[in-house]
């Protein structure tokens, strides 16, 4: 190829350049033929005030060079079309490069993600409605067993929740009002009183409801003379990890190791931090010293799916009722090029054998709601509950 | 501010040497924002900005009197949303930047200046609906190349000044957390690798503006330029970008320092 040149006279401003004002092409450089490349480079000499050029060429080659860089240098992210197809690639992508479990349930319940594209790649058309989309789309959500994933609409959130519609409840509300009665205590989050035997009794429905050191105090304070104390978190379904750890750390003395946590740290499958251990810090208030029984159930998800791990690590401290639900992954948020929220596990927890604990914690004693109970107005698990801190 | 900069060594050889003159410059700009934080979204986010830009410069004693010294304050305000307007990111970000010029005067009525700078910034993006990850901040320390050209040419009996300038850091440190690193793990401590060293491999940014000085009456310079702003960086997996382009408008003022001996007891206030 022919090296080009271009000779341009331009016109000068008149009250600051001279009239010679010209962009002159000259020879590129001659290293670059001789090594047989072939290389066509403009070159211009920018010579407003006489024949030395004002600005050397190397300059020009570091502009060009410049430009070259700036071009290639642009930090972009794949954009996908607001399509049916773009859409559900998107959702696949983020899934792929962000979702904790893949691994995991590969091994333990045989997922294949990318089974899952190619089996709901062929579910679309460009003419679907965008309810019809929906559902595709949380279908193939569904794949992945996890009551953190959620796909938001503003029709609908899209959900997973076979982790406790698919099990026994093993609570009955009404039941459970009656054993708190009209005289119960509500100390933020915490609803509790003293039941007939002497046992404490407390409810916390749910993890969102923030509770303070304070509360904490003031609750096992109340509480002090009981035989034995029922932490009832059945059909709480997360909130707040700090929350979680703060009402654990009342019934331990000592520091002590509660599980692992990880993260994701690139976009592999298999690309995890290293663990790191999770400590419960004991309270430097009121700690208690008597045996608690925490009722559980599929209910119990998320935080309190960690509360449970954090509170079997303590002494004195048994769990009864059903497993947990599970939900072993902070989750994070993410969105599609239609506006749809998509939430996802991102970061696994671990119990202190560092085994997962995404499909829920199994209960030190097992228990369930018998019917014939439920129709004389028994909580079975109450019941139990009562009857072992009891017999100490 | 580039009138006294172009007329600084006539000036400052009739002087004495106490006397120096600093350009002050305040200008507001608004304009147009396009983002990306794969750490919030995979989504490019559009809107706009305003921002601010203090501008100190004056020569200084060094070589010869050769060498300016600038001082750059920004900052940015931003509401950003996704393409399907339901998502909002509003981000703010503060930075100063010091910087030395070599300064060349070829002919008369150009000025070229080449030099670094140290600058720090600091910053946060919100994203109105993110769970765990609703936030990312930015936090960074860099060595930049700088260049300047300010050409100066009179006009409808005006002297107008026109000024180009670039800056692109070469070297730093900046605060990014891991890939699905969440804020609650590194407040919890654990930020192992979270400052990163950065360079225009990984975070190329380029910030450049260009301005015309209008004197408008005997006191009063009025600026008004363009500013071009370039962030990005892809550390940890994690891409960034935050390109703006900034009409600005501000003015101008000019102060004489006369020294200790020149000044005149009765005028010392304090």
């Amino acid at each position: 190829m022919k090296n080009m040149f271009l000779r341009t006279r331009t016109t000068g401003i008149k009250a600051g350049f001279p009239a010679s004002h010209f962009l002159c092409p000259s020879k590129i450089g001659g290293r670059a033929k001789r090594r047989g490349y072939v290389l066509t480079v403009f070159r211009f000499d920018f010579s407003p005030f006489g024949r030395r050029p004002l600005v050397p060429f190397s300059v020009f080659r570091f502009i060009i060079l410049f430009s070259v860089l700036t071009l290639a240098s642009c930090v972009d992210e794949v954009q996908f079309a607001n399509t049916p197809e773009g859409n559900m690639e998107a959702l696949w992508k983020i899934i792929d490069e962000h979702y904790c479990f893949l691994d995991y349930k590969a091994e333990a319940i045989g997922l294949d993600w990318n089974e899952v594209h190619a089996r709901y790649r062929g579910k679309l058309n460009k003419k679907m409605t965008s309810t019809q989309l929906q559902e595709v789309l949380c279908n193939m959500l569904g794949e992945l067993q996890d009551g953190h994933v959620n796909l938001y609409t503003a029709a609908d959130v899209g959900r997973y929740w076979a982790w406790k519609e698919g099990y026994p409840s093993n609570l009955n509300d009404e039941i459970r009002e009656l054993y708190l009665g009209n005289d119960y205590r509500i100390a933020a989050g915490l609803y509790y009183r003293i039941l007939d035997d002497n046992v404490g009794y407390i409810v916390y429905h749910s993890f969102s409801s923030g509770i303070g050191e304070g509360n904490i105090a003031e609750v096992l304070h109340h509480l002090r003379l009981c035989s034995g104390l029922i932490i009832d978190v059945r059909g709480n379904g997360g909130g707040q990890l700090d929350y979680a750890q703060r009402l654990a750390s009342h019934f331990t003395n000592e520091r002590i190791l509660v599980g692992y946590r990880s993260y994701k740290t690139g976009t592999g499958h298999s690309d995890f931090s290293e663990l790191t251990p999770e400590y419960l810090e004991p309270s430097t208030t009121i700690r208690w010293q008597k045996p608690a029984i925490v009722l559980t159930n599929r209910g119990c998800y998320s935080a309190t799916n960690t509360f449970v791990r954090d509170m079997l690590c303590c002494p004195n401290v048994r769990t009864l009722g059903d497993s947990t639900g599970g939900g072993g992954g902070m989750p994070f948020t993410s969105e599609l090029p239609n506006g749809w929220l998509v939430r996802f596990s991102a970061c696994p927890q671990f119990d202190k054998e560092k085994q997962h604990i995404e499909f829920g914690i199994a209960p030190t004693i097992p228990c369930e709601l018998k019917t014939e109970d439920v129709l004389k107005g028994k909580d079975t698990l109450i019941e139990t509950a009562r009857e072992l801190l009891g017999k100490r | 501010m580039t009138l006294a900069i172009l007329s600084m060594p006539l000036r400052l050889v009739a002087q004495s040497a106490g006397d120096s003159i600093r350009t002050h410059s305040f200008v507001l700009g608004i304009g147009s924002s396009h983002q990306l934080d794969t750490y919030l979204s995979p989504l490019n986010y559009t809107g706009y900005q305003v921002s601010f830009l203090r501008e100190t410069l004056r020569m200084t004693r060094l070589a010869n009197r050769r060498v300016s010294f600038q001082s750059l304050w920004q900052g940015t305000f931003s509401q950003t949303s996704n393409i399907s307007g339901t998502t909002t990111d509003w981000g703010a970000h503060i930075g100063y930047d010091a910087l030395w010029h070599y300064n060349w005067t070829p002919v008369q009525g150009l000025r070229l200046m080449a030099g670094g700078a140290i600058g720090a910034d600091a910053g946060v993006l919100y994203n109105s609906r993110g769970g765990n990850n609703p936030a990312q901040g930015r936090v960074n320390v860099d060595i930049s190349a700088s260049v300047m050209a300010i050409y100066k040419f009179r006009l409808w009996r005006q002297d107008l000044s026109f000024r180009y300038q670039a800056n692109m850091p070469l070297m730093g440190v900046m605060f990014s957390p891991q890939f699905g690193q969440s804020y609650y793990e590194i407040g919890t401590g654990n930020a192992n690798g979270n400052a990163c060293f950065s360079q225009p491999g990984n975070a190329f940014s380029l910030w450049q503006q260009f301005t015309v000085d209008i004197p408008v009456g005997k006191y009063v310079v009025i600026r008004t330029g363009y500013l071009c702003d370039i962030r990005q960086s892809h550390v940890h997996g994690i891409k960034m970008h935050d390109r703006s382009h900034s009409f600005m408008i501000g003015f101008v003022k000019h102060f004489r320092n006369v020294g200790r001996e020149k000044r005149k007891v009765a005028d010392v206030i304090l």
